[in-house]
């Protein structure tokens, strides 16, 4: 049996960062790249059903990426996934979250899968959607926001926990294959060793592209897309100040503020 | 009237029947096989050890280990009681043992193959009495070691385990107690009995003249044979007193010979190839993980090299190791001695029989008898006290470091420590702040810091994450920067191309990341044009002098206390206010210890004018803060006392101290906390050793820090 796993590699802001030219985005100079964390959870919920060893499964993780998004699937492979397929074409550039999941449910119907995990949302672009839209273009049951997942390996439905507003919980039965979204907490994801991330090198990375999915150009990029950005900006600041110094002094300014504060609403 | 010559010897099978000498020979070729089987037992489980790197100047090693032997160096070290105990078993021993063997060749060799007979006349009075004199070195050296374990018992000779509580099956040392009674004893008959067979021979051969007229020869046993004549023994009685002894005597050196390689009587042969073996730089430089091995560190006992092996068994739980370790003395469940002495057990367990158990069982790591448990591999420092103390050369902080690798290849370590490591990877700092930032602590300067990496310069200065980001430490960054300067050095730093130097990287076992790191320097000083490095962190420091040429990277490196020192010697920097402070000075690890820097910060606290009241501590017997090897990033378990807090209480006892004196970014942080936490703040202040200088020329620090010279 096999599970897949849709992961992204995202953009982490470096301290001081400027705009890019057409105000939409970061410049990338001022980007570091790394791992979604929500995929490191549901990538360990993926190897903790392999490890339990029911039956043979075999871990494959997906992610729609520049070449440079291959560090971050070899992570994965690192961990011990046991392939790796990276989806990209020029016409990918400028996708939205929807395009994006077009994009994976195509590689879902090519590969099989008995189960999809994705992470809850991403850290840079935080739609939380890519997973639900995926389940969507495939019309499979799906679920988001699980706490714990339990599921043997072969099994025909996977019982599963929610949490929901004050701290109830939700617990459900779901059919596969299916899509599920990974809450962060759910488990502890391991910790891939360098050592463990250079011998991943040597296990290969799928590249596929549009035309190996049968998806057309048009149905990807901003034309494929349902929304795009019209910029990005940082908004002035707020009336925020850290107060640094002592302990007395920092209780003097405290002071200082109330009185200021209590003076101007009087 | 003169005597024949030859006839002045010792009788040896004399009224012995032939049947009862072919016995003895029966007997004494026996214990020799046993002991050469035992010997091969224990050579074959060392060759299931993996490869060891150790260089083939076999005869260099030989000298200097039959140098440390004879002058008991290392044993003496700071213990020099049990030293000089030792140092009179050995030789009386070596001198006993010798004169067997002299006797051995004169009757058993060259007598029957040339008979030739050298082992009697004046030779034979002289080696009477070295023997009789070894003899009393002998019995002195092991009733004093009586007495330390039967009366004195030092708690390092005290095998409880830190790391097992009692009632686990692996928790009960008794049988080494026993075992350590039963070698003490069995020496002490075997000289007692071989003074009283000689008395009783002397006693028995009165009235050979050859005997009697040269008996004081032999004073020890002339005494107690007159004693034995006092009492009323006749030559008769002797005669039969002297068989009896002469068997039980015999029949117990045969015994000792027998289980050499089976008791702790083996230190003798293991504990001299430890020592040939030693490696001096065994905890300053950890060994490389070679390309073609296949797992990251040591998993299975047959991990590690045959070397390793062999040292496990040169331990002779004398305890050093366990009463200077800084985790123990802060009640972690580590002691250096319970590792080697749990693995020993292992290897001993798994490695000695004829065929190699099945690879499940070979597995050093976990809570089963001989294992040992990640809790214990996470307590260590790495302060390399327990490497330093050791008399027989074992080297535990590799050992330790080794089996931590393969801890980080699974993923069992602190969370805390796992979020840093990868923090390290991503941000090349252990802070966790962008690259760029590295060097913001130069904007506070009102003149500009050199790029190393545009500009050449004389001194490339490698800073460190600590005393690059943490804001308590940038101050005094700021102000070595000051004197510099002010001095005129011309120097610069490798801004953002500089990464963490990777030295606790390395120590807490992830390799993998430390040749990203050290190779990531080497790239960045190899674009710079420098003549020497100087470091703040003395971590930093160990790492590029000891271990970045294994990877390429050989530079001429100091640590900032030599270089200042030049600096205030040659006049460059002058002092313009002696401090007149008293003060004491804490020896950094991988400055003090690891590097043998002890005498720079002491000299540069004498020529600013302070009285140095050195802790009992000091030197190379330095207690370590407790931040070593990873574990400033890993937290402390709640409810345990802490290395720092320890040190703090030892310095708080001295009288008047004024100030608590570091040179290490790390030490800054860890005893300014100390400090707070034991009590201790307002009696007297922890400062960086550059503050001092800066005071002392009258440049107090602009904000925080203020002078304590007020």
């Amino acid at each position: 049996m096999k599970l897949l796993v849709a992961v992204k590699q995202v953009a982490v802001l470096d301290e001081d960062f400027e705009i890019r030219a057409d105000g939409r985005d970061v410049h990338a100079d001022f980007l570091l790249r790394d791992l979604n964390e929500w995929d490191d959870y549901s990538l360990e919920e993926a190897m903790k059903i392999k490890e339990a060893g029911a039956a043979p499964v075999e871990v494959v993780v997906v992610c729609v990426g520049a070449a440079e998004a291959d560090e971050s699937l070899r992570k994965c492979l690192a961990k011990g996934a046991d392939r790796a397929i990276r989806v990209w074409d020029e016409a990918i550039e400028g996708s939205d979250s929807i395009a994006v999941a077009r994009l994976l449910a195509a590689v879902a119907r090519r590969e099989k899968p008995d189960m999809l995990f994705a992470g809850v949302q991403s850290s840079d672009h935080a739609f939380a959607s890519t997973g639900i839209a995926t389940a969507a273009f495939l019309d499979w049951p799906h679920a988001a926001v699980l706490t714990h997942l339990a599921y043997t390996a072969g099994g025909k439905s996977a019982v599963f926990r929610r949490e929901l507003e004050g701290g109830e919980l939700h617990e459900m039965q779901i059919e596969c294959p299916a899509v599920l979204t990974i809450q962060l907490g759910i488990n502890t994801p391991r910790y891939a060793s360098l050592r463990s991330i250079k011998q991943a090198a040597a296990k290969p990375i799928e590249v596929l592209s549009l035309e190996d999915l049968n998806v057309a150009p048009g149905d990807v990029g901003e034309r494929g897309s349902l929304s795009r950005v019209r910029r990005m900006y940082v908004p002035d600041k707020g009336r925020a100040e850290m107060i640094e110094g002592s302990v007395e002094e920092q209780a003097a300014r405290l002071a200082q503020i109330i009185k200021e504060l209590a003076g101007s609403a009087s | 009237m003169t005597r024949d010559p030859t006839a002045v010897t010792r009788v040896l099978f004399e009224d012995f029947a032939p049947a009862a000498i072919a016995v003895f020979y029966v007997i004494a070729f026996a214990a020799v096989t046993v002991f050469c089987f035992g010997v091969y037992v224990e050579v074959r489980k060392y060759r299931r050890g993996s490869a060891a790197d150790v260089d083939g100047r076999l005869l260099a090693r030989l000298q200097a280990m039959i140098g440390t032997v004879l002058s008991h160096r290392t044993i003496a070290h700071r213990d020099r009681a049990a030293g000089a105990a030792h140092r009179l078993i050995f030789y009386g021993f070596v001198l006993l043992f010798l004169g067997t063997a002299t006797i051995t060749l004169d009757y058993d060799i060259l007598g029957p193959l040339f008979g030739v007979h050298f082992w009697q006349g004046a030779f034979y009075l002289w080696f009477s009495l070295v023997l009789d004199v070894a003899g009393v070195l002998l019995t002195g050296g092991l009733l004093y070691m009586m007495y330390r374990r039967g009366w004195l018992k030092p708690p390092k000779l005290d095998y409880a385990r830190p790391d097992r509580q009692p009632g686990d099956p692996d928790y009960d040392r008794s049988g080494y107690r026993r075992e350590d009674w039963a070698f003490l004893w069995t020496l002490l008959l075997i000289v007692a009995t071989g003074y009283l067979l000689e008395a009783a021979r002397l006693v028995w051969l009165e009235a050979t003249p050859e005997v009697s007229a040269y008996r004081w020869w032999s004073p020890a046993g002339a005494a107690l044979a007159a004693g034995l004549r006092a009492a009323g023994m006749s030559a008769a009685s002797g005669a039969a007193l002297r068989t009896g002894l002469w068997w039980f005597h015999g029949l117990l050196a045969l015994l000792f010979i027998a289980v050499t390689p089976f008791t702790k009587v083996k230190h003798i042969l293991t504990a001299a190839g430890s020592l040939m073996l030693r490696d001096p730089l065994a905890a300053q430089r950890l060994p490389r993980v070679p390309e073609q091995q296949q797992r990251a560190g040591a998993q299975y006992i047959t991990d590690f090299s045959w070397k390793q092996l062999l040292s496990l068994d040169a331990c002779t739980k004398c305890g050093r190791c366990h009463e200077v370790c800084p985790a123990r003395a802060v009640g972690a469940p580590l002691s250096p001695r319970d590792v080697i002495l749990s693995l020993r057990e292992f290897a001993n367990r798994t490695l000695e029989s004829a065929t190699l158990p099945a690879q499940a069982e070979l597995d050093v790591h976990g809570k089963g008898p001989g294992q040992v448990a990640m809790e214990t591999l996470w307590s260590c420092r790495t302060c390399m006290a327990c490497v330093e103390v050791c008399p027989v050369a074992i080297e535990h902080v590799p050992v330790i470091v080794q089996m931590r690798r393969q801890l980080v290849e699974a993923g069992q370590m602190d969370p805390q420590l796992k979020k840093t490591l990868q923090t390290i990877h991503k941000t090349g700092n252990s802070f966790g702040e962008g690259r760029r930032k590295r060097a913001t602590w130069t904007k506070a300067l009102p003149f500009a810091v050199k790029d190393a990496r545009k500009d050449p310069v004389d001194v490339l200065w490698f800073v460190g994450d600590y005393a690059s980001f943490d804001p308590r430490n940038q101050r005094v960054t700021q102000g070595l920067a000051w004197l510099l300067q002010e001095a005129g050095v011309d120097f610069g730093i490798l801004y953002e191309g500089e990464s963490n130097a990777g030295n606790d990287v390395r120590r807490v076992g992830e390799e993998g990341l430390y040749e990203v790191l050290a190779t990531s320097n080497i790239e960045s000083l190899s674009a710079a044009s420098f003549k020497t490095i100087v470091t703040t962190d003395p971590h930093s420091y160990n790492t590029i002098r000891n271990e970045y040429p294994d990877f390429g990277g050989r530079y001429e490196i100091e640590h900032y206390t030599t270089l200042l020192l030049r600096l205030l010697q040659e006049g460059r920097l002058r002092i313009a206010h002696p401090l007149g402070l008293r003060v004491t000075f804490h020896d950094p690890c991988h400055l003090g210890r690891f590097n043998k820097g002890y005498d720079a910060p002491r000299e540069i606290l004498r020529l600013l004018g302070c009285e140095l009241i050195e802790m009992g501590r000091c030197r190379a017997n330095s207690f370590c803060c407790g931040a070593g090897g990873g574990r400033i990033w890993m937290p402390d378990p709640v409810g345990l006392d802490r290395p720092a807090h320890n040190r703090m209480r030892e310095a708080a006892a001295i009288p008047g101290l004024q100030v608590y004196v570091v040179s290490c970014p790390k030490d800054l942080t860890m005893f300014e906390d100390a400090l707070k936490a034991t009590g201790n703040e307002g009696r007297f202040v922890v400062r960086e050793l550059i503050e001092l200088v800066r005071e002392a020329r009258g440049q107090q620090q602009a904000e925080g820090a203020a002078g304590v010279a007020a």
